[in-house]
């Protein structure tokens, strides 16, 4: 019993660094804009999209990767400039809209480009098969999914602490006006965050590509989880997606030994419970 | 947020279908209806099935296209209706036509909730169903005169796919059922003991998923802990496509994994080959059925839909087919009449001699078990499987809870 929930745990982390990565994105989104990015779902789904077609076409895994990353990325700087750049100055609602429909649309583009039906693509040749635990198996490639994951994060985190760039992101989402009476381009800062945030999400999609395929409707899906992890950590704050995204994955993970069909119910619990006992979310600090 | 737009969308798509299907019938009405017959496909033709309804119709559009479209001098006005996977509004669609239209014949549902519900409408209205699905309640608990089903029963489903694993792999005997947590799953899953029973095969574990599962690694780091021979999944849909793409990831080649009511064709061309390669599953309908009804059904499918049909565009044709057959019989139109004719009826099928079990209207016809075949074993991109064996065995009478005479 002691190890298979050990498995479970070690299951539940890998899948919690995912959630984790796309709620890092949503959170960046959502510092620097103060605007709950409904198109994040999409730039999930087209980032596993775009994957799936590079990998079709002859790219390399990891090239794959960085393409699931750079299409969105790309797409995310299109969307923030044409459109919510512009909505700014009118009401929170617009740019809530916008981004509503800009999901629709990306949603409806994959639908024309790829068709209803679900996608499957296989992991590397050197990432099939499982780790024998003696007394279960642990996927590989999910143990690099998450790895990867845990990687990315790293990274960003390293960007956004140790460089001008992040310092500027930082003072971009924390105190907005002083940091534009310091000559800071704030509106650059907006579509580089918003890029990164947009990105982060299709690495997601490309690194879950394996597992769950791809298909119409993931981009929803993955944004109710986003959206709950997001909410757990709590709303204000950048790095309480991350220990939220873990949670869910273990609670999902590890609920699975004793409850399995409460176990996807269980994470909306958790939010509700949140809400209850700390509005603000476990890292929140309003 | 997301819902209540969502919501927005739907309504006004719901509207929109609403104006067409009163216009629709309005034109029906127009033709009159002394010299026509008014049947329907009531099917799901949006959400995540709606590939299904439109199969459904292509299948059932062969069969009248058979008979230049009427039977017994009566011209057969062949409605279309969405169901939109929602009893409810099965429900209502099937009123409407009853009350508008004057339906008399109707085939379609691809889910069982939408079909059991619908079955009342029609045991009141006295008009005649012939459903599909994986419910044991249209022939058991729920059975009614006026609905026939299509699709094979879960015990003879679950017998099928469980003694061909028996007898070809002796050695193995443990088995992990994973299973969807709704009526259709639980169903399966009590064949599924019931056929291990009789087999003399071990159930080790069972998990039940809620519906619209996309994490499925945690069921088989739990199942695969019990080092079981066999993973038999006992879910549909969307939700058996990613468990199997997931299974596949651990890459345990020991533990075979079946599927007995589990993928259709169509599911299947979402799995790469090498994900869905030497998977055991079990098939209501297969392509390959070697009978003389179905090879000119095949034929006659490719030349119109450049495809070959799956277990929907079957079910649409089969039992449209068996309808007619039934009126011809009875030489009549008539509800009570073709209902007299299909009870205890005897007709060659798509699955070669068939018959209709009089009591509990029951198709009494095969169970199809396939083995997919490695990408290097397909001949075209049609070609996904083997039928390696077949089964007829129904369900032992002491487990039917039917309560009507025969």
């Amino acid at each position: 019993m002691t190890s298979l929930l050990a498995a479970q745990l070690l299951n539940g982390l890998a899948i919690g660094m995912i959630y984790a990565l796309t709620a890092f994105g949503l959170s960046i989104i959502k510092g620097l804009l103060n605007v709950p990015n409904f198109a994040h779902g999409a730039f999930y789904a087209l980032g596993a999209y775009v994957c799936y077609g590079a990998l079709q076409s002859g790219v390399p895994f990891a090239l794959a990767l960085a393409i699931a990353f750079a299409v969105p990325a790309l797409a995310g700087a299109l969307v923030e400039k044409l459109g919510v750049a512009r909505l700014m100055r009118g009401p929170y609602l617009y740019q809530l809209l916008f981004l509503f429909g800009t999901a629709l649309v990306l949603e409806q583009l994959i639908i024309i480009i790829w068709g209803t039906m679900g996608l499957s693509a296989p992991a590397p040749e050197w990432l099939q098969g499982a780790f024998d635990l003696g007394f279960t198996y642990l996927p590989r490639y999910l143990v690099f999914n998450g790895a990867m994951a845990a990687l990315t994060i790293a990274v960003v985190w390293l960007l956004i602490e140790r460089t001008r760039l992040g310092s500027q992101i930082r003072a971009g989402i924390d105190k907005r006006e002083m940091a534009q009476c310091l000559g800071i381009d704030v509106s650059r800062l907006v579509t580089a965050g918003f890029a990164l945030g947009a990105g982060l999400a299709g690495l997601s999609g490309g690194l879950v590509l394996p597992l769950l395929g791809a298909n119409a409707t993931m981009g929803s899906e993955m944004l109710s989880i986003a959206f709950v992890v997001l909410v757990i950590g709590g709303l204000g704050s950048l790095y309480g997606a991350l220990a939220a995204g873990v949670l869910v994955g273990v609670i999902q993970s590890v609920s699975s030994v004793f409850v399995p069909s409460a176990s996807t119910v269980l994470i909306y619990v958790a939010m509700v419970l949140t809400l209850m006992v700390r509005p603000q979310g476990l890292f929140g600090e309003r | 947020m997301t819902f209540d737009h969502r919501m927005n969308r739907r309504t006004v798509l719901k509207a929109g279908l609403a104006a067409m299907g009163s216009s629709l019938s309005g034109l029906s009405w127009a033709q009159g209806a002394g010299d026509t017959l008014t049947m329907a496909v009531l099917s799901q033709q949006t959400g995540t099935f709606a590939y299904a309804g439109d199969l459904v119709l292509k299948g059932a559009q062969l069969a009248l296209e058979e008979r230049n479209g009427s039977i017994l001098g009566k011209k057969v006005n062949l409605l279309v209706r969405d169901d939109e996977g929602k009893p409810a509004v099965g429900v209502r669609r099937l009123t409407e036509a009853i009350s508008s239209d004057k339906l008399r014949y109707f085939i379609g549902n691809f889910s069982s909730a939408v079909g059991l519900a619908e079955l009342e409408v029609a045991r009141q209205e006295k008009v005649l169903q012939y459903a599909a699905g994986g419910s044991e309640d249209f022939t058991g608990s729920r059975c009614s005169p006026y609905t026939f089903q299509w699709s094979a029963h879960a015990y003879t489903a679950l017998r099928a796919t469980l003694e061909y694993v028996s007898k070809t792999m002796p050695d193995k005997k443990k088995i992990y059922t994973v299973t969807a947590d709704y009526a259709f799953g639980q169903s399966l899953l009590h064949y599924t003991q019931v056929a291990a029973k009789e087999l003399g095969l071990e159930l080790v574990g069972n998990d039940n998923h809620p519906s619209g599962e996309r994490q499925f690694t945690q069921y088989f780091t739990k199942a695969l802990s019990t080092r079981p021979d066999i993973v038999c999944l006992l879910t549909a849909g969307a939700d058996a496509v990613t468990a199997i793409r997931q299974f596949h990831s651990f890459g345990v080649k020991s533990v075979q994994i079946v599927g007995p009511w589990t993928l259709e064709v169509e599911q299947m061309r979402e799995l790469s080959p090498a994900m869905r390669s030497g998977m055991i599953l079990g098939l209501n309908y297969y392509q390959d059925i070697d009978t003389p009804v179905n090879t000119a059904f095949v034929k006659r499918y490719l030349q119109a839909y450049k495809n070959v049909p799956s277990y929907a565009a079957a079910y649409g044709y089969d039992a449209m087919r068996t309808l007619f057959l039934a009126m011809e019989k009875a030489n009549s139109v008539e509800v009570e009449a073709v209902i007299k004719a299909l009870e205890g009826l005897q007709y060659d099928s798509i699955f070669g001699p068939t018959q209709i079990d009089p009591r509990t209207h029951q198709t009494v016809r095969p169970y199809y078990v396939v083995q997919c075949k490695a990408p290097e074993a397909m001949k075209n991109e049609f070609d996904l499987a083997t039928i390696v064996a077949q089964g007829e065995k129904p369900q032992p009478p002491e487990l039917n809870e039917c309560k009507r005479e025969a």
